[in-house]
């Protein structure tokens, strides 16, 4: 049998092929990694669709290649494999979030269910997402026609280039991805940016109480709460436009996406269902979530679904505004930068020292108003200024 | 090898009458297959000749002799009951018997043939059955293998049947036990002492670990109760030696590095036991086992030979029927070409306790170390109008679910009614339910049902029928 680079997420369209594990006449059990390709945002192991012996490999390490594409012939040990065996005993796994009938169609279906994510309430994976799985993962298939013949050999050659006058960074992976998304997303989104300061005063020293009472929040938490609030509020910015269609998407679903720099580049984990987290829910997330980032341990699921993005630019030092470039299909960005000390005229015009921070708002002016956006960052920098407004906005 | 030896073209060979082996049999006839069932025994396996069917009928009699006891009240009786022992056992016998005729005709009705024999696989498509009188070759296209497993010695205690006493022997123990002692770390420990103790005996349980592996709430119950009916309870019990003279029997333990002998008159040991892999040829020919000796197995039931197959106590995991029943008939419709999966991860525990306990998911304490917010609802029985009718005020309902997505995690319950209920709790696991999905449905009163909607209820603090009480959600501190 033929073992192809199969599309693990995303709509990938093509890898680079880090290195093979095994080599001809190897043995290999099922589900043993065979290849360690690097696809967009992460680097990943193609398992043995099931135990045989490698015959011939198909591809050269190094090499980009496309989804579809034969990586190695497998010979299969036995004549009639009925499934994938994994000798392994099935009460080890893990819960399966979907009815035994659901269940049922996904094996009818010849499909993982382990792999598919649940749109359902809580989770859990109904009969549409079964369906929505099988014809998704059919598509690349289709599309393979209209994708760009891939850069043979495009393989960092020391030797070809002066190293004495540049050095080289390779052009792939993570950095070519976002270059790829970045300019998609500017293509497509009339991108317009206006800033904002907000007097964080308040919610420092109100992290401080907390900390008092051995509570440590992340300021981050609180922000993403805030936003979701917002959001709530301002459903237009978590929203998705589909022009084709003549129409735009309002969710209800605040999964917010936070850029992460990383050694590899830009990373953006999504923490689902903000608004129905508390921010002690949250501020554990982005612990785990930036732990993974920096680990590069984040899965397909950990980075896709985002309907808004946050960029905390203020831990990196410096910055007092910028214009962020929004994550195409999303319709709004929200940078958080430095916060200084600085001297504030007060309403009854005295000088006081103030902790201000500046945010910069990108939006899809396409989509929403300039007017609609600043009503948006008032009511941000409203629950900002006043972390304990939040409160009343506990259901 | 016979010279000339003539072998039998069969589709379908199983290897164990038990309840994985004659569900896989007729479930595989009803699909149309020629099926050929071998059991050196008696049909019905271990599961109805020597170890649920005999122990439950044991467990009936403890509850209905408690009942009577109970009933008075009631105006019911107005005496201490009478209990014959040996009236029980031919009780025992009878109804062992027909449960094993009713298996029998199905088995011919089905048209299943039934070979009597010991088997050995000889290659990865041919076997021996070794009858009493004749030698047979089948040469199968398929196989399951579903040969349970078997009693052996613990520490060198061997099971004779005269003082000393493993789970299958249950139904062999001739007397009531003056003293019995209980051995091991699984269910019959606890029905054997309910049992035996409603029958009159002194019990004390050498529990093997710590607990008996329940969630918390239930060990604590477990606990209250065992010493209401004053049943001692030795942890973390290794047993070293056990002697018997005319009438008495002296076990030596060791309990924490210390040795300590104890008297009793009857010992039972309640151990696991062993895979039976070993007299059946299948290492010979290749078929992966593990360290313990369990065939190793997929979702489907195939083991590392595709076309042979194996359910039951035989493959990895507990060793109880409904594992057994389930694999047999996901083997034989597998085998049928049917696109059918095993997945253990809701197979409920069961214990005929006096009172019964029956948990299924996860429990607090798994919840909580996966990192789970959890919600906790516990209702007491004491609180149910039907049970303070019965009198069965004993034990509770403890639903936990999952407190961002209000997903059921785990359903445990300890009282009267308990394994009937935990079907509910089953089928709302499978279908992941989630808390409003048990709220919203009809509970018939007045009965023990109410228990689990008052459960799921108390999950909010909103169980009408407990005194309000502040909601605490529970995570994992690192």
């Amino acid at each position: 049998m033929e073992v192809k680079l199969s599309d693990i997420g995303e709509g990938m369209t093509e890898a680079t092929l880090n290195c093979f594990f095994v080599k001809p006449g190897d043995f290999v059990k099922a589900d043993q990694p065979l290849v360690e390709v690097q696809t967009d945002k992460m680097t990943a192991e193609i398992p043995a669709p099931a135990s045989g012996v490698i015959k011939e490999l198909k591809a050269i390490a190094g090499e980009n290649i496309l989804v579809g594409t034969t990586l190695l012939i497998l010979e299969k040990e036995s004549a009639e494999p009925q499934q994938t065996i994994v000798m392994s005993p099935s009460n080890v796994n893990g819960r399966v979030m979907a009815s035994p009938f659901t269940r049922k169609i996904a094996r009818e279906k010849g499909v993982p269910i382990e792999e598919i994510e649940g749109t359902g309430p809580g989770g859990r994976i109904t009969d549409e997402d079964v369906y929505r799985f099988v014809e998704q993962k059919s598509i690349p298939e289709k599309k393979k026609v209209k994708i760009e013949p891939p850069i043979v050999h495009e393989i960092f050659d020391i030797n070809k280039e002066d190293t004495s006058k540049q050095d080289m960074i390779p052009f792939r992976g993570r950095r070519k991805q976002i270059a790829k998304k970045m300019v998609q997303s500017l293509h497509t989104i009339a991108h317009c940016t206006h800033f904002e300061e907000i007097d964080v005063s308040a919610l420092l020293e109100f992290r401080s109480e907390l900390k008092n009472m051995n509570r440590t929040i992340t300021v981050t938490a609180f922000f993403i709460k805030a936003l979701s609030l917002c959001l709530k509020e301002f459903p237009i910015f978590n929203a998705n436009l589909n022009e084709e269609k003549e129409a735009i998407y309002l969710k209800k679903e605040h999964h917010i996406g936070i850029a992460v720099d990383t050694k590899e580049g830009l990373i953006v984990p999504v923490v689902r269902n903000v608004e129905q987290k508390s921010i002690t829910q949250l501020h554990q997330e982005l612990k785990v979530m930036t732990e993974k980032a920096l680990q590069d341990q984040l899965t397909i699921k950990d980075i896709t679904g985002g309907t808004f993005t946050i960029s905390n630019v203020g831990p990196l030092g410096g910055s007092i505004g910028a214009t962020p470039i929004i994550q195409h299909p999303e319709v709004a960005l929200v940078s958080f930068h430095k916060t200084k000390k600085r001297a504030v005229v007060t309403d009854d015009d005295q000088i006081v020292i103030r902790s201000m921070m500046n945010v910069s708002m990108s939006f899809d002016h396409r989509v929403a108003d300039g007017a609609t956006a600043v009503a948006f960052t008032n009511r941000l920098a409203e629950f900002i200024q006043n972390p304990k407004l939040m409160i009343l906005e506990l259901v | 090898m016979v010279v000339g030896e003539l072998a039998h073209e069969k589709d379908l060979v199983i290897i164990g009458g038990g309840p994985g082996g004659y569900h896989a049999a007729i479930r595989a006839a009803q699909l149309g297959l020629k099926v050929t069932l071998i059991e050196k025994q008696q049909l019905g396996g271990v599961c109805l000749n020597e170890g649920c069917i005999p122990s439950k009928i044991l467990t009936s009699a403890a509850n209905r002799l408690n009942l009577l006891k109970e009933s008075q009240e009631m105006g019911v009786g107005d005496s201490e009951p009478i209990f014959q022992y040996d009236k029980l056992r031919s009780y025992q016998q009878k109804v062992m018997d027909q449960l094993r005729n009713g298996v029998e005709s199905l088995i011919k009705a089905n048209k299943i043939e039934f070979v009597k024999g010991n088997a050995y696989f000889l290659s990865d498509d041919r076997i021996g059955v070794e009858g009493d009188e004749q030698y047979e070759v089948y040469h199968f296209k398929k196989a399951i293998i579903a040969t349970g497993n078997k009693q052996q010695a613990i520490n060198g205690v061997q099971a004779d049947g005269n003082r000393i006493f493993h789970s299958r022997m249950i139904q062999a123990i001739p007397d009531i036990p003056k003293h019995l002692l209980i051995y091991g770390y699984n269910e019959i420990v606890l029905e054997m002492a309910s049992s035996f103790h409603a029958f009159g005996s002194e019990v004390t349980i050498l529990l093997e670990k710590e607990n008996f592996g329940f969630d918390s709430s239930i060990e604590k119950e477990i606990k209250r109760i065992l010493k209401k009916k004053k049943i001692q309870v030795l942890k973390n019990v290794r047993l070293t030696r056990a002697t018997y003279s005319q009438q008495d029997l002296l076990v030596e333990l060791q309990i924490q590095e210390e040795n300590i002998s104890l008297n009793g008159t009857h010992l039972l040991l309640a151990n696991s036991g062993i895979p039976n892999t070993h007299d059946l040829g299948v290492e010979r020919i290749g078929i992966n086992i593990n360290e313990r000796g369990h065939i190793q197995t997929n979702k489907q039931c195939q083991t590392s030979i595709l076309t042979i197959y194996a359910v039951g106590d035989v493959t990895d995991g507990p060793t109880i029927a409904v594992k057994a029943i389930s694999q047999g008939k996901i083997a034989a419709e597998s085998i049928a070409g049917k696109l059918v999966e095993y997945d253990s991860y809701f197979l409920p525990k069961v214990v005929h306790f006096q009172p019964p306990i029956a948990s299924v998911g996860l429990t607090e304490e798994e919840a909580i170390a996966q990192g789970i917010e959890v919600k906790i609802g516990q209702f007491p029985l004491a609180s149910n109008g039907f049970a303070t009718i019965l009198g069965k005020k004993d034990g509770f309902v403890k639903v936990i679910s999952d407190s961002i997505s209000d997903t059921l995690l785990g359903v445990h319950i300890m009282g009267e009614g308990a394994i009937e209920l935990i079907s509910s709790g089953i089928l709302s696991l499978e279908m992941v339910a989630r808390e409003e999905d048990l709220r919203f449905p009809f509970y018939p009163h007045p009965s023990i049902n109410e228990g689990m909607l008052e459960a799921v209820e108390a999950l909010n603090g909103e169980a009408v029928h407990l005194p309000p009480k502040k909601n605490l959600k529970k995570v994992m501190i690192n």
